[in-house]
């Protein structure tokens, strides 16, 4: 017999039931699977997530439909077409069958304009730009994040304004804080390498890219907007990831986005106290310190116990007011440990080769802008940090302004917070500044 | 009525008593020119690599039992460690592996005496060695720790040494990858004997073609994207540095215009012995022999379209659609060859061998993958699972539920033809046990973290996701120890294997119509193909066989060839 390139089976029909029964199975099978779907994706947290697992469930029906197809074609061949031991003969010598091959040619091409026809819509739905965002107070505000290794920082340039007339910006530090319904528009910064936002219960992802600095870098954007989710309990938190390599602790690079109920809420968790606290600083520049350390990146690389800080990327803080003094010779205490903020290339603590970022008063990164203010009193707060200090304690609020003019050659202004005239905070922070203070020396003795 | 015709001339009388000769363990450690040899020189260094490249990832899933780190000093030595496990596993195992087989077999099918430039071809060998010690060194030194795609400015401003001789080694390494696929695009178009048309070569050489074609194009953009980062770590160019006016997703596109052809260079191969192994061991010819072939090359030209899928995350929002929609255009061709091999073994009388076993596990397999690949492509999904675990489950199930089983396939496949000995085929039915569920509760289970929201490349992460971390590395253990079964066969079975004999699986392919080992020139006379490489279930190739199997009985040597 000549082989048969001509010869061109039908399709039987039994191999039609088969193929029908599959695909029934299939979709009861993947309908049953999706009520196992709350369990492998996290919360719908955003209106996108609602689009998105729609479209997973598109992608599970049909792809389960080419699982089972496949699979139980498969197995259908092991089992009915296994050659019998004593059989040492061939099969049957099919060389193709041109329908065929157009169907499965064809129809996985269909298929496959379905999916990028239902994924550009979601796609196009969920990046149409909105029309009011960032909304608090009936105001659109800007809200910045910036990246580096191995911490986030949330900005908001608020449209309030301080005494001086200058605006307000309050730092969340790690955690992005909104409330149902607002439609969140982030503008996305890195200070280094690459970083990638990424909310996973709001299903959005946004890489962080390295631009020119004196271009304004490269400013990425993330939008979203967070719905209610059933049975959760409000303020909810959700966590922050990031998710394009960054270094050693790019596993640790994480953060919090905190949805509260409604805008009230916002404002009255949130907003409103941090603006009062930006407005009413405690008087003592130590505890003033405390607070604004804390609104800066510092606990993405050091170890700090007082505020539960792990990071090893750079050296200890522990106990730095009893070393400051030693490192440099001719440099006070307080004079190195402002110096080490600012310049931190100055001087290299041995066994560490990463050198920090510069955080003062007119450094291009504006996550890291630090007024002569916030130094001095972040200086202030770090030269409590052991049992003894090297700072000129008795003098600090001379010493230690007087070491960031050496520096910088900036004015302090020591008398801020201090005005007086808030009748309601200053006697408390008086009470608080040495309880507080002593707090701290027995946290790190 | 096909001419039955064989490459006789070999079975000349009073030669039985000459035993097939085997090259002795030392020719594979000198310099040779012939395409066997340097077959198995490459497979046996890939393999080493492949160990090794294995007890890293135990390594890292033993570094993951736990949410904290506690295996590895920092999260830069974890860094560097899946850096140098991708690094070894792509450019020391799987490519050079399948230039390993195609350097065996694509000869041997064609039925020519050697490749085409042999003296490059033992080159392009031996630049492996020298590049394998650069990259390793490079790990000792201060370890690249930038994953193996070296994104800047992670890769430039803020890595050590080991990163610039990375880069070399890298480089190196294609070179040696052009020049190996020059040589088989150069053999395959010019030396088929003259009755095997294009359209009757056999599929493996129709996708070692394809590859081939892919290396030479899309190479030399990878050795680009290297040297610029070269220059701009040690000659203080900003080719990537935002700062000096440059752009960090120049290297994301360079680096991708190859590394996703490159994920076809790995892949390919694999594809085309399974169409080999099917056939042979279910009895039929291949489904729709053209159509798989062409699909070869469509997916070859298609997959130069889709790179930007992998910056989804970082391109500007207006490009991604385009990419979204080239991606999924891919799937069709692969799908083609998924329904061409189902074709291929409905119907047929199907050999439970190792071989087939492995083969049938990639198929099983590798649809899982194609279905995450789609799934990958559809842009606003992917946002969501983009460098997550989903997608290290994706391109394992690609790479290895993919590329590396049809590696084992072709190992128990033609380990007869390159030893003259078969493998156990009990131990191998355990290997494929261990291997095929080992694979599956490693790898399924990642989508689910990955869409629970677990970021790839961390060596830390939250308490909730332990309990799927451990089932992925005990189950990843179970894998890594069926490595060892396969070892232990294939050292056992060199030594101690049952007589192959020229055709064990009585296939069509040139390649079993020699010797095994074949002798230093392949075959005594110029052969003659059978007119159709899977003919099978014909009178003309049974009748072809029995030709073959009398010529060859009793182990009868090639003549002039041996000495």
């Amino acid at each position: 017999m000549d082989n048969s390139r001509s010869r061109s089976p039908s399709i039987s029909p039994a191999a039609v039931v088969v193929t029908a029964v599959f695909l029934l199975v299939s979709v009861i099978g993947i309908n049953w699977f999706t009520t196992f779907v709350p369990l492998v994706l996290p919360d719908q947290a955003s209106a996108e997530s609602k689009s998105v697992d729609e479209l997973f469930y598109i992608l599970m029906i049909i792809g389960g439909v080419v699982f089972f197809l496949i699979q139980g074609m498969l197995l259908i061949s092991v089992i009915a077409f296994r050659a019998r031991p004593d059989d040492q003969g061939d099969g049957p010598t099919y060389h193709g069958n041109p329908l065929l091959e157009i169907i499965w040619t064809i129809i996985p091409a269909m298929v496959v304009v379905f999916l990028a026809v239902v994924s550009f819509n979601i796609w196009t739905q969920n990046s149409e730009p909105k029309a009011s965002v960032n909304m608090v107070e009936g105001h659109s505000i800007q809200i910045n994040v910036t990246g580096a290794r191995y911490a986030w920082t949330h900005q908001y340039i608020t449209e309030r304004f301080d005494p001086d007339g200058g605006q307000i910006v309050i730092n969340s530090g790690p955690n992005l804080h909104t409330y149902i319904g607002q439609n969140v528009d982030l503008t996305l910064q890195t200070q280094d390498v690459i970083h990638s936002y990424w909310v996973p219960a709001m299903r959005v992802k946004q890489d962080l890219l390295p631009g020119d600095p004196a271009q304004g870098g490269r400013p990425t954007e993330l939008r979203f907007t967070p719905v209610r989710v059933e049975g959760r309990s409000y303020p909810a938190e959700y966590p922050i990831v990031c998710a394009e390599l960054c270094g050693d602790g790019h596993g640790r690079m994480r953060g919090a986005v905190i949805v509260y109920e409604d805008e009230s809420q916002f404002l009255d968790l949130f907003y409103e106290p941090a603006i009062h606290a930006i407005l009413n600083p405690p008087a003592d520049p130590v505890l003033r310190g405390e607070i604004e350390i804390q609104n800066y990146i510092c606990n993405s690389c050091h170890i700090l116990d007082s505020l539960g800080w792990t990071a090893t990327t750079g050296p200890s803080l522990n106990g730095i007011a009893e070393r400051a003094g030693e490192r440099v010779p001719g440099q006070s205490a307080e004079e190195y440990i402002a110096t080490s903020i600012w310049n931190s290339g100055a001087f290299r603590v041995p066994g560490y080769d990463q050198q920090m970022a510069a955080f003062g008063p007119d450094v291009m990164e504006v996550a890291n802008i630090m007024s002569p203010e916030q130094l001095y009193s972040i200086v202030a707060y770090l030269c409590t940090q052991g049992e003894q200090s090297d700072c000129d304690m008795e003098k600090a609020s001379i010493a230690i302004p007087n070491a960031i003019q050496t520096v910088f050659g900036y004015q302090v202004d020591i008398t801020f917070g201090m005005n007086g005239d808030d009748d309601e905070t200053v006697p408390e922070v008086d009470q608080e500044t040495d309880t507080e203070t002593n707090g701290e020396s027995d946290d790190s003795a | 009525m096909a001419t039955i015709a064989v490459p006789l001339g070999a079975q000349g009388e009073g030669q039985e008593a000459e035993a097939v000769r085997r090259p002795a363990l030392s020719d594979y450690l000198r310099w040779s020119v012939d395409h066997k040899i340097i077959g198995v020189q490459y497979g046996v260094s890939s393999f080493l690599f492949f160990i090794i490249g294995g007890a890293m990832a135990m390594l890292i899933r033993l570094e993951l039992w736990t949410p904290d780190l506690d295996v590895m000093v920092s999260g830069a030595a974890y860094n560097s460690l899946f850096t140098i496990h991708g690094t070894i596993m792509i450019f020391l195992f799987i490519i050079p592996m399948w230039a390993a087989f195609g350097n065996f077999v694509v000869p041997l099918q064609l039925g020519a005496k050697d490749m085409a430039f042999p003296w490059l071809n033992a080159f392009a060998f031996w630049l492996i060695p020298p590049a394998a010690v650069v990259v390793l060194l490079g790990y000792f030194v201060s370890p690249a720790e930038a994953g193996w795609t070296s994104y800047p400015p992670l890769s430039t401003l803020f890595s050590g040494d080991g990163q610039t001789l990375w880069a070399l080694g890298a480089h190196l390494l294609s070179i040696s990858s052009i020049m190996g696929s020059i040589n088989f695009i150069v053999t395959i178009f010019n030396m088929r004997p003259p009755e095997m048309t294009i359209w009757r070569m056999p599929l493996l050489c129709w996708a070692v073609l394809a590859t081939s074609i892919i290396a030479v194009m899309a190479t030399p953009f990878l050795a680009g994207a290297l040297t610029l980062l070269l220059l701009d770590r040690v000659a203080g160019t900003t080719f990537f540095d935002a700062a000096g006016g440059g752009d960090v997703l120049l290297w994301q596109n360079i680096f991708w215009f190859y590394s996703h052809p490159a994920v076809y260079i790995m892949v390919l191969p694999g594809m085309g012995v399974l169409s080999e192994v099917l056939s042979v061991h279910s009895r039929k010819p291949v489904f729709g022999y053209r159509m798989v072939g062409l699909s070869s090359m469509g997916i070859a030209f298609v997959g130069f379209t889709v790179w930007a899928h992998h910056m989804f995350t970082s391109l500007q929002p207006e490009l991604r659609i385009p990419f979204m929609i080239t991606t999924m255009i891919i799937a069709v061709p692969t799908g083609i060859k998924m329904f061409s091999w189902l074709g291929t073994i409905w119907a047929g009388k199907i050999r439970f061998t190792s071989a087939m076993l492995f083969a049938l596990g990639f198929l099983s397999l590798f649809v899982i993958g194609g279905i995450s690949g789609v799934m990958l492509a559809a842009l606003p999904f992917d946002i969501h699972v983009h460098d997550t675990y989903f997608v290290v489950s994706h391109f394992h199930f690609v790479l290895f539920g993919g590329s590396v089983f049809a590696v084992y396939a072709a190992l128990y496949h033609w380990f007869p033809k390159v030893t003259g000995r078969m493998m156990n085929e009990g131990l191998g039915r355990i290997h494929f046990a261990f291997t095929y569920f080992g694979f599956l509760f490693t790898f399924f289970p990642m989508h689910v973290v990955g869409m629970l929201g677990m970021p790839r490349r961390v060596a830390v992460y939250v308490d909730a996701f332990q309990p799927w971390n451990q089932l992925i590395s005990f189950s990843a253990f179970v894998l890594g120890f069926s490595t060892f079964i396969v070892i232990f066969n294939v050292i056992k079975s060199y030594f101690h294997g049952p007589i192959a004999g020229a055709n064990p699986w009585r296939a069509l392919t040139l390649e079993w119509q020699t010797t095994s080992p074949p002798p230093a020139t392949n075959f005594v006379d110029d052969p003659i193909p059978f007119e159709d490489p899977y003919g099978y279930g014909t009178e003309a190739s049974a009748a072809y066989l029995e030709v073959v199997d009398e010529a060859f009985s009793g182990g009868a040597p090639a003549g002039r060839g041996s000495h």
